[in-house]
């Protein structure tokens, strides 16, 4: 702040004098002189502090538009609230939104002219892990500072991302362990089926790991195309390998065909439960509820918890946006990865990004809707609370289970990713032996 | 100019006339002096410069008047743009009323979010004279999501057909009202008016009269000329200044989609 203080007080006072003269032209050439000098206006209500510009870069068309459009809804739920407080120390936040129109080709386009035209000092974006690698050498370049809400596969490491969805050790490694759990029916034939794409090949190599440690059996492994419609052949195979649970990675409006599909086959959440990473309330949405009730679904959030917090998230989006409107899990961190960037320019009295970054990497907290979370110095990750919620009739989850503790992020699990370590208090990440995951997926592909 | 948009009426009005008048004044008092002995002092004068005066009176009061016309039009036209979209966007809300759920429930929440993003990000950034950019991946949206359903009676397919045909008048509105914010009379033929305004006012000079009646009948006179001026400015941007369209008629319909 001091220094944006001194940055505007010179100026300020040099446009005095020169605020007098355009009065001058003002009176004599009809005001056409300060325009022509391109010098500020007596009359003018422009306001003369320089916004802070930050991006919003989330699918709001094609396939994944469905789950990412609340996104942008819940950054700018946040940045409204800054608004409403008068900005960060005097200086409006202004977004500069686009649309990454669900192809990772277009992502570091639009996320190179934010920052190298429009100006940004932060970029809140992203979903599908294509997207956000695509991005990264652009934020690299622009020596930006990339915000990613969604839970992803782990197996990275970047200095210029803030990760603020969860790792497979905070979401999907302990809702494998309640559903092998006698709570969660002792089950021993998992299916994995996700999108191909790096997020579900990586997440169910990192769960085929775990599982095999764990004595379980992988009786199939799947993946189809991003924006894949036709599910019927998917779930005869599915189906046809009796599996007791499906780990879905599937993202997008994929989902709502895959869960009308197993409707339209008879398989029953009480005999085949679906546990879903990618699946939040606003999928659901497109979804009878019968179609789904039932089935589970990992997440740090849901918008059924029963908070006060929460109540508040809740109350101040459905004003905003919509009384029927939902909440999700990346909604949530969409949200708070806003309000933790706000705490990081008011803490380094600068929004330039190496200097948010830092305060925020000395384990800056906050309470968001989901619960207290805390920034990783180490890994730039959030410490997060894990939930279990199972699809009710009224599309909602009801929590079935809730990890006591938060939980620390691990983007390489050592039975995954052996020697692999992520830690930037000690300057650079630790690399291990080159981890061969095609081999693993091909050796059970069906 | 821009600034001028962003100033109270009063202020931008009274600042055009003042300018007018403090220019006329200026020249009565600094350069009459000067200007009348370079006509001579011959009688029947005040006659030749009151008939010239006259004749170009004619001539850029015809100007004044058409550019006001021009400028009126241009704002009522671009005000039945604004009502024939809002009429459209109405229409189209009771037609995607009618499909069946969750296919309703969703193009209900794109609808509602391209409204809001209208009355509350599009017609701010539309009166700072920028065209906005968010509809246009919200149409894009909406669209997708149209195209995407499959009709499966007659009663479907008609209804889903009159939706198409309304999305289509819609977007058509839509189009005209971003091409109208851009429009506004070019700036030579804003020269032309203030370099007539400076004849205007010169002329008045070389009458012979007291100098108390120049500043008198020369400021009348000015103040109506800066009057006009203003009038054609702030009509000319439709969508900019205090005499501008607003975004009440999409109000009412955000209102009604946030409890849909």
């Amino acid at each position: 702040m001091v220094r944006w203080l001194r940055q505007e007080a010179t100026p300020g006072a040099r446009r005095s004098g020169a605020t007098a003269l355009c009065i001058a032209m003002a009176v004599v050439v009809g005001t056409a002189g300060c325009d022509a000098l391109s010098l500020p206006h007596p009359f003018a209500k422009t306001p003369q502090v320089s916004p802070i510009k930050v991006g919003l870069l989330h699918s709001q068309t094609g396939t994944m538009a469905m789950s990412e459009t609340p996104l942008r809804d819940a950054e700018q739920l946040a940045l409204l609230e800054i608004e409403a407080k008068g900005g960060i120390d005097g200086h409006p936040v202004e977004a500069v939104i686009e649309d990454g129109r669900s192809r990772a080709d277009v992502f570091p386009r639009r996320a190179h002219q934010l920052f190298e035209k429009d100006g940004v000092v932060a970029l809140f974006g992203g979903w599908t892990s294509d997207s956000r690698k695509a991005m990264e050498p652009v934020i690299a370049a622009a020596k930006g500072l990339l915000f990613y809400p969604v839970q992803y596969e782990g197996n990275e490491c970047s200095p210029d991302i803030v990760y603020t969805g969860p790792t497979p050790n905070q979401q999907i490694l302990p809702a494998l362990d309640w559903f092998l759990s006698p709570a969660g029916g002792s089950k021993r034939r998992i299916y994995l089926l996700g999108s191909d794409y790096v997020y579900p090949r990586t997440a169910n190599f990192i769960a085929r790991k775990y599982l095999a440690a764990k004595g379980v059996e992988v009786v199939g492994e799947n993946y189809v195309p991003l924006g894949h419609k036709d599910f019927r052949p998917v779930v005869e195979t599915l189906h046809a390998a009796s599996p007791d649970l499906v780990l879905s990675t599937i993202n997008g409006d994929s989902n709502i065909d895959f869960y009308k599909e197993l409707a339209r086959q008879g398989v029953r959440a009480a005999e085949i439960p679906v546990v879903a990473t990618s699946v939040g309330e606003n999928e659901l949405r497109a979804l009878l509820p019968s179609t789904v009730e039932g089935h589970y679904a990992a997440a740090s959030y849901f918008q059924s918890i029963d908070t006060p917090a929460n109540h508040e998230f809740v109350d101040k989006f459905q004003q905003e946006f919509g009384l029927d409107r939902v909440t999700d899990d990346p909604m949530e961190a969409a949200y708070v990865q806003v309000k933790l960037w706000e705490i990081g320019v008011r803490k380094a009295g600068t929004a330039a990004p190496a200097a948010v970054l830092a305060a925020l990497a000395a384990g800056t907290e906050f309470d968001g809707p989901g619960g207290r979370t805390k920034v990783d110095p180490k890994t730039h990750h959030l410490f997060k609370t894990f939930r279990l919620g199972r699809i009710g009739s009224d599309r909602q989850f009801d929590v079935v289970f809730e990890s006591p503790e938060w939980i620390a992020p691990d983007p390489y699990p050592a039975f995954a990713f052996p020697g692999w370590r992520c830690d930037w208090t000690q300057g650079a990440p630790v690399a291990g032996p080159a981890v061969d995951m095609g081999a693993s997926a091909r050796a059970v592909a069906h | 100019m821009d600034w001028i948009f962003d100033i109270p009426t009063w202020e931008f009005a009274a600042l055009t006339s003042s300018a007018f008048i403090l220019f006329s004044w200026f020249g009565a008092i600094f350069l009459r002096p000067i200007l009348r002995p370079l006509l001579g002092g011959r009688a029947g004068l005040n006659d030749i410069v009151g008939y010239i005066l006259s004749l170009f009176g004619v001539f850029y009061g015809l100007l004044l008047g058409l550019l006001a016309v021009a400028a009126y039009q241009g704002y009522g036209t671009t005000q039945g743009i604004v009502a024939k979209e809002a009429s459209a966007l109405a229409a189209l809300k009771e037609d995607i009323a009618a499909y069946p759920e969750p296919k309703r429930q969703n193009l209900i929440w794109i609808l509602r979010d391209h409204t809001r993003y209208l009355v509350k990000e599009a017609w701010p950034q539309q009166r700072r004279g920028l065209i906005p950019r968010g509809g246009d991946v919200r149409m894009t949206a909406f669209q997708e999501n149209l195209l995407r359903f499959q009709p499966s009676t007659t009663g479907e397919e008609l209804m889903h057909a009159e939706t198409l045909r309304q999305f289509n008048v819609y977007y058509e509105a839509r189009r005209m009202r971003l091409q109208a914010i851009g429009t506004s009379i070019p700036s030579t033929m804003w020269y032309v008016v203030l370099f007539g305004a400076v004849i205007n006012l010169v002329l008045i000079w070389l009458f012979d009269m007291s100098l108390l009646s120049h500043l008198f009948l020369g400021g009348i006179l000015a103040a109506f000329v800066g009057a006009m001026v203003f009038l054609i400015a702030d009509m000319d941007n439709p969508f900019r200044g205090a005499v501008s369209i607003s975004a009440a008629p999409f109000e009412p319909i955000l209102a009604e989609l946030m409890e849909d």
